[in-house]
């Protein structure tokens, strides 16, 4: 006997539909850590509504602050960036922690501020010259 | 509009502004630190709403919630995120709904996903910039568990509830 759907039992197709979303994020996650190539330093720009403002070296430790609609503290640390204050409600950007690798982000859209973690291009990039 | 339907979808709509307010209480964004992270209870109102009354019933409870939540809690950037995502979720669980192979839960994960990619998508616009999308997989991951779950609480309510809501007379 067959039996009737009435739309509240789990189905196969309901186990498709989950397989088909996480399958999609991984690939997408896999598809982020692919090395974008480089000199394997990495650069940190601050963008606030969509253009560049600052660019930090995680070599060395700094702290600044970026004034917009709140303020946001941002500190580099030991080759780590973060948002380590923020008057922003919810304060997610300060929760979001350090991060350090490539292609990883930060963001305060409250302030519509993010940190992204760019590889240095070494196309121009001359490591050491012997006469 | 019967006011035996107005009443219903005014219950509806406070239940759904107490849940979403009441998940805020639940602090998954310190376990999960991404922005944007949440339950997603009230869906199981839209959820109800979806099979019990009507896609333009559920639409109004959804519309109402959210502009209740941006007066209460005072964020207006707040508003663009919940009614994007909550307005491509409910496109997607209204066409996910016609498919006979998928259940509440199915409905309910992909209305999360497609609350996700709402998200992303007003984050990218707001910020101007196309590299907010490396948080979507993260997004998709928590909110597939998420949804599952409320798919799982939306199926016991619904249960419950028989058809009761509708053929009352």
């Amino acid at each position: 006997m067959k039996k009737e759907h009435d739309g509240l039992t789990f189905q196969r197709g309901d186990a498709v539909a989950i397989a088909a979303v996480v399958t999609a994020a991984l690939v997408m996650i896999a598809l982020l850590l692919i090395p974008s190539g480089g000199n394997g330093r990495v650069i940190a720009r601050i963008y606030q509504d969509g253009e560049v403002i600052r660019e930090l070296r995680l070599e060395e430790n700094t702290e600044i602050t970026v004034e917009g609609a709140y303020r946001n503290t941002i500190s580099v640390r030991d080759g780590k960036i973060a948002f380590t204050h923020s008057d922003c409600p919810g304060e997610d950007c300060v929760h979001s922690g350090w991060i350090s690798a490539p292609g990883r982000s930060a963001v305060c859209l409250p302030n519509r501020v993010e940190i992204r973690l760019e590889g240095e291009a070494d196309t121009d990039d001359v490591d050491a010259v012997v006469q | 509009m019967k006011t035996k339907d107005l009443t219903t979808m005014a219950i509806l709509t406070a239940l759904a502004f107490a849940l979403s307010w009441v998940e805020r209480l639940i602090p998954l964004e310190m376990i999960i630190p991404l922005p944007g992270v949440k339950l997603g209870l009230a869906n199981t109102v839209t959820l109800f709403a979806l099979y019990r009354l009507s896609l333009p019933a559920a639409l109004l409870i959804l519309t109402a919630r959210c502009l209740l939540s941006a007066l209460f809690s005072g964020n207006m950037t707040g508003l663009a995120f919940s009614l994007a995502g909550g307005l491509l979720s409910m496109l997607v669980m209204a066409a996910a709904k016609r498919s006979r192979h998928l259940s509440v839960y199915g409905v309910s994960v992909l209305g999360a996903a497609g609350h996700n990619c709402g998200q992303i998508l007003t984050a990218m616009l707001l910020m101007h910039s196309a590299y907010i999308w490396g948080y979507l997989p993260y997004l998709l991951l928590i909110g597939t568990a998420c949804g599952a779950a409320t798919g799982a609480v939306s199926a016991g309510v619904l249960r419950a509830l028989g058809g009761r809501a509708r053929s009352a007379a």
